[in-house]
């Protein structure tokens, strides 16, 4: 016989489900503060700079509306222009040289075995130093008359260049200044390395005695992840330098706008010219490029990103 | 008998853990709310600045709070210069927060014709501190379309330093009178201090301007001017101005290897002042260059470290360009807004007032900022008294108050900052041999008007 479960159902929800509901509801109220978080300082912020990119705002007042101007005004604007260019020269050229040193300090890193914490910290410490305090302990580092750089390859019988004022040496001092800071992306591989199993590492190394064919066609296709995840927050943070660019050059790029990067230009449209519409446009231009940009690493990937269980 | 209570140790709850987290969230925020202003009590923000300069304004403001019967007023010192104290203003300004007070190290038109301060002719009417009583090519720093958006409290005024004991040790006579009167003349004395070694350059003259900022004195100089007021026009690729910058150019290119890496790389040859980045200290002051045009604040500071390898020097008139007619001069002001949304508008102007008159004359006495309100009759700095003696101190307040006097206007565009970006981009690219005088001036004067039109489009 079967027992009558339906007037019992009907009237009370079983014990487990109940259970279920409250901590749904208790996940949702820690999640709020989150949720509230990301609502006031995230996407209200967003909408919002896509509304003023379409306004006339000088920040006082209400915004005007003015439909594409502010865009047009960007397209007709040399400076944009310039620091559209140093910004891609930068991230084309600092990406690639950050992943390849990152990827060879953290095979070193995973060879040593005593003192191998003490390196992890010292090698991540720079990227806990304030952008500001490293940047202004570069120029000094650099300074051509009085600096220690300059005064020992000088000492070593070389021509060194004038690191800061040098037009065709500014943007390379600001991609040496972007690689002091290799922490997090070394720690990063060294997480995939030490993931790799040891079997398949024993493997390779019977297989094949050379140490370059175990890297290309074991080491480098298992951190492919790490690569990935690497590269896309390098071309988002190459995209968005300001600090070091600030410090070096000021809101002009000095010298010569070698080092007048996006992100500065934005800077000074908004602070120092008071163009809030133009700069928010800039904004939403540089919002827009980099997802695109993205969007199609992350559309590449699935032909070279391994992810273990993964069908293809 | 003693005893001892202790409480049991608790586990933390979320409720305990979530008042904790208020908690802390409100003692963050205190610091902001001490930034607030109040009703009857005022508040300044000042950009940077010494501690001793911070040490006035506290001062000054905390008397006159006492003698108003005001609450007890708060000085923020040190909320930092240029751009990022703009952005801090601004902040407060569109959050309804600002300052009753504020001072300024770029002129208040830009802001103030964005509505960002309160116009101040109404109130300045009937008192202490009218209209007249203020010089007109100071106040023009101030003013936009005939609105009043600032004051010019104080302001260090531009004039040629040398080095009287550099003079003296190659038989040049010293005194102000025999100073060159015009650019030809400096051009030629400054050769008789320059000294390179190898691409060392161990001493120098005089140079040719390359502060952006001091640009529009050196244009009028030449008979030029920046930026037209009146007709609410920039003049940067002017016949005047194209011909300041290749005087300039050739200048550099004759006595200076027409390399200016090579001048920095040498020294500080810029500025009386430490540079900003480096740290390397004025050759002015080391003794290796003979003079330089520089601000009147430079006489508080110029005794103190890094100490003079001399000790006499003087000032006199800026020398006149081939096309100029008359010596001019230019200042670097001290502005004093009242921002939009101040609780105590009225209380803000009459300490305005007060600093204006009273105020400004105890500041002088401490920096030299030349007060600028005509009523303002000031005596020398003690410490310039000091250290030259009574004479020489009456002397050069006298000097000074010439000075003020043949100030050209200058700081009066609503988009100044912009402008001065534009030539201050000209000039490094005609210094550094990136392209010819006319085309990059006509390429900053096309950006800066178009800006401008920008702007007044409204």
């Amino acid at each position: 016989m079967q027992p009558e479960l339906t007037s019992v159902g009907a009237a009370k929800p079983p014990r487990r489900l109940r259970a279920g509901r409250g901590e749904a509801r208790a996940g949702f109220l820690f999640a709020l503060p989150w949720m509230l978080g990301l609502a006031v300082f995230t996407i209200i912020p967003l909408l919002l700079t896509f509304y003023i990119a379409q306004s006339k705002f000088m920040i006082t007042g209400a915004p005007k509306y003015i439909g594409l101007q502010n865009y047009a005004a960007i397209w007709a604007d040399a400076a944009v222009w310039k620091s559209a260019g140093n910004t891609m020269m930068f991230a084309v050229i600092s990406v690639p040289i950050k992943l390849a040193l990152a990827l060879v300090l953290a095979l070193m890193l995973n060879r040593v075995t005593a003192l191998s914490g003490f390196y992890r910290t010292v090698f991540y410490l720079p990227f806990l130093m304030p952008a500001v305090a490293g940047s202004i302990v570069f120029v000094l580092l650099l300074n051509p008359g009085a600096g220690p750089v300059n005064l020992m390859l000088e000492g070593m019988g070389l021509h060194p260049p004038d690191w800061l004022r040098d037009p065709a040496a500014a943007l390379w001092t600001l991609i040496l200044l972007s690689l002091w800071p290799l922490g997090v992306e070394t720690l990063v591989f060294l997480g995939g390395l030490q993931n790799i199993p040891k079997d398949v590492s024993e493997a390779a190394d019977l297989d094949s005695p050379r140490g370059w064919h175990k890297l290309v066609w074991i080491t480098i296709p298992l951190i492919t992840p790490m690569i990935l995840f690497n590269l896309i927050i390098g071309i988002i943070y190459s995209f968005q330098v300001f600090t070091q660019a600030l410090v070096i050059g000021g809101t002009t790029g000095k010298p010569a706008e070698a080092t007048l990067m996006y992100m500065v230009v934005l800077y000074r449209t908004a602070f120092r010219y008071f163009n809030m519409g133009q700069a928010a446009a800039m904004a939403t231009v540089l919002f827009v490029v980099v997802l695109v940009m993205t969007l199609l690493i992350f559309r590449t990937a699935r032909s070279w990103v391994y992810y273990e269980g993964d069908s293809r | 008998m003693s005893y001892k209570t202790y409480a049991a140790p608790k586990s933390l709850s979320r409720r305990s853990f979530l008042q904790g987290t208020a908690a802390a969230g409100a003692a963050l925020a205190l610091p902001s709310a001490a930034l607030a202003q109040t009703e009857g009590q005022l508040l300044i923000w000042l950009p940077g600045g010494s501690d001793l300069f911070c040490q006035i304004h506290t001062g000054l403001l905390e008397g006159f709070s006492a003698t108003a019967n005001l609450g007890p007023a708060t000085t923020v010192c040190g909320l930092g210069q240029d751009t990022e104290f703009t952005q801090a203003l601004i902040g407060s300004i569109t959050a309804g927060s600002p300052p009753d007070i504020s001072m300024l190290w770029d002129s208040p038109v830009s802001l103030g014709a964005q509505g960002a301060f309160m116009p101040l002719d109404d109130m300045m009417k009937g008192s202490k501190i009218p209209l007249e009583t203020w010089p007109a090519g100071l106040l023009s720093s101030c003013q936009f379309k005939g609105v009043t958006y600032g004051l010019p409290v104080t302001a260090g005024v531009y004039a040629m330093w040398y080095n009287e004991e550099l003079f003296e040790a190659k038989g040049i006579p010293s005194d102000r009178a025999s100073f060159p009167k015009t650019w030809v003349e400096m051009r030629k004395l400054s050769k008789e201090f320059t000294v390179w070694d190898d691409d060392d350059l161990k001493s120098a003259g005089f140079m040719p301007n390359r502060i952006p900022e001091t640009m529009a004195i050196w244009s009028a100089l030449n008979g030029g001017m920046l930026f037209d007021e009146a007709n609410l026009k920039y003049m940067l690729d002017s016949e005047q101005n194209v011909e300041m910058m290749n005087f300039f150019l050739e200048w550099l290119d004759e006595e200076y290897k027409g390399d200016v890496n090579l001048i920095d790389r040498s020294g500080n040859f810029r500025e009386g002042y430490p540079d900003g980045a480096t740290g390397v200290g004025p050759a002015f002051r080391e003794g290796r260059q003979a003079g330089l045009m520089s601000g009147s604040w430079l006489m508080g500071d110029i005794y103190a470290d890094p100490v003079p390898t001399f000790t006499r020097w003087n000032q006199a008139p800026n020398p006149i360009g081939p096309s100029g007619a008359a010596h001019v001069s230019g200042t670097w002001p001290n502005w004093f807004v009242i921002p939009v949304g101040s609780k105590n508008p009225q209380a803000a102007f009459d300490y305005l007032s007060y600093l204006a008159v009273e105020g400004s004359v105890s500041w002088y006495q401490q920096i030299p900022d030349v007060p600028t309100n005509s009523q303002v009759a000031v005596k020398p700095p003690q410490s310039l008294i000091d250290n030259r003696g009574e004479a020489f101190a009456r002397d050069l307040t006298a000097f000074l108050a010439e000075q003020a006097a043949i100030v050209t206007p200058m700081w009066n565009s609503p988009v100044q900052s912009f402008g001065n970006d534009q030539m201050a981009r000209a000039m490094e690219k005609i210094f550094t041999h990136a392209q010819p005088v006319a085309e990059a001036l006509a390429e900053a004067q096309a950006a800066a008007q178009a800006e401008l039109d920008r702007v007044l489009a409204g």
